[in-house]
């Protein structure tokens, strides 16, 4: 996954409406820190750079290269478990 | 020694497994369901079930796992799903896909539906169909690409058997052609109708030896692609397994009649008595019913388990297991290494199989 991927949750998998909490099939994945702010934001159509500039708004004082190497580090390992697709 | 009643405050249930029927069109050789099964005009209503969701999520869980029997032989399948996913749960069904249509199951995911688990009993057609007692193969088969085009996750269960181990290789294959979100490989567990099957199902040591690598190198191979879970047999390891996660810790099973359990097979266990859904609400069920306090904590486990660091990782193993193989549901777990009787295991796996299945009774299904 890079900045233009436009990723969303896979099917079955979704954020608790009050939890910080991502439910998925047989599971649930607690989101530390900011997760659960970074993964509100996956619609399919929004690429990794606007998301990461909408989270440069709602945490001021954060660096871009720290932010977007979280970002993207987060989307990668979920990823690879079947639960984001880009 | 820890007390019961501090316990059962401070444990919190994940997972709610509602088993809304025990009707099913197939006889699987493997299925958990007691021997005893519940009948139809014994089953909880609509309303009871919608209570029950309510409650689950007012409890804190997270998940309903919608099993059977065959949850479509429900005809308020719908009303269910939608309830269970307005109360807040995550809504999963566990079903063989018989009598399910692409409109039907459009009906099912409207009504908020978001993980569905088909089991494959084999590669091949006809051994497939024996183990299900029912020809069921090639309609599940069929099901695969209806099933895609829903926004669903997808798994593909395997069960595995003495019977089927040796096929593995290509058994993960046929899996991976299907295409699911995730795979699982599982062993079955010796309990119900799996019981009374165990010298036909239970593999050899020299079976499970040569399937781990097959496993291994398979979930290496589908990384990133199909996510890929196995649970292998603790009738094989030195140690028991925390079973449903401990004793009263983290699930509840609802049987189809409203009985409250900790697990799929505590109706073995003598003298337990469970008390229902229809006379009490779950927070009581989970925090008081005597049920669900029989083996929570320390106090009823033997000298050698209550010395054992490991109580803390397996809460004292499988009391159904215990009771079934030595006849006292107290006794170490004979998974253990411990247990007097972990040599009963090695003769078990040893055992040459008996000639003939049995499949499980389907006059209950006749409605």
């Amino acid at each position: 996954m890079d900045l233009n991927a436009t990723p969303r949750l896979a099917p079955g998998c979704r954020l608790h409406p009050t939890e910080p909490v991502l439910l998925v099939p047989e599971g649930t994945l607690n989101l530390a820190g900011p997760a659960r702010d970074i993964l509100t934001q996956l619609d399919g159509k929004q690429d990794v750079a606007a998301i990461v500039d909408q989270l440069l708004r709602q945490y001021a004082g954060a660096g871009r290269g720290e932010l977007t190497g979280d970002v993207l580090n987060l989307l990668n390992r979920l990823e690879q478990r079947g639960l984001v697709r880009a | 020694m820890v007390t019961t009643a501090a316990l059962s405050s401070s444990f919190k249930p994940f997972s709610l497994i509602a088993e809304v029927t025990h009707r099913c069109p197939l006889h699987c050789l493997y299925c958990s369901n007691p021997l005893e099964l519940q009948r139809t005009e014994q089953e909880l209503t609509t309303a009871d079930w919608v209570r029950v969701f309510e409650q689950a999520a007012q409890l804190g869980m997270l998940h309903v796992h919608l099993t059977g029997g065959e949850p479509l032989a429900r005809k308020d399948l719908p009303q269910l799903i939608g309830a269970a996913r307005a109360a807040g749960l995550y809504v999963n069904m566990i079903t063989s896909g018989i009598g399910l249509s692409a409109e039907r199951l459009a009906t099912l995911v409207d009504a908020g539906l978001e993980h569905l688990q088909l089991s494959f009993q084999d590669i091949d057609e006809a051994s497939a169909n024996h183990i299900a007692g029912s020809r069921v193969h090639a309609l599940k088969l069929a099901l695969v690409p209806i099933l895609k085009r829903f926004p669903l996750a997808f798994t593909v269960n395997l069960v595995v058997h003495r019977m089927n181990l040796d096929r593995l290789g290509a058994f993960i294959a046929l899996a991976e052609e299907l295409a699911p979100d995730r795979l699982e490989i599982a062993h079955v567990q010796y309990y119900g109708w799996a019981l009374k099957n165990r010298s036909l199902l239970m593999p050899t040591q020299e079976q499970v030896d040569r399937s781990i690598p097959i496993v291994e190198a398979a979930k290496a191979r589908l990384k990133g692609k199909i996510h890929l879970e196995a649970v292998f047999p603790d009738y094989y390891a030195n140690f028991p397994k925390a079973c449903v996660g401990g004793w009263g810790r983290q699930m509840m099973l609802i049987d189809p009649t409203g009985q409250a359990m900790p697990c799929h097979a505590a109706a073995v266990i003598p003298g337990l008595r469970f008390d229902s859904v229809r006379e009490h609400d779950l927070a009581w069920l989970w925090r008081d019913s005597p049920a669900f306090n029989r083996f929570r904590g320390d106090g009823w486990m033997p000298e050698t388990c209550l010395a054992c660091p490991r109580k803390e990782r397996d809460f004292g193993g499988c009391r159904c297991q215990a009771f079934l193989l030595t006849g006292d549901d107290e006794a170490i777990d004979p998974v253990c290494g411990f247990s007097p009787h972990h040599s009963l295991l090695q003769t078990l796996r040893a055992a040459t199989p008996e000639l003939l299945p049995v499949w499980r009774d389907s006059s209950v299904s006749r409605t």
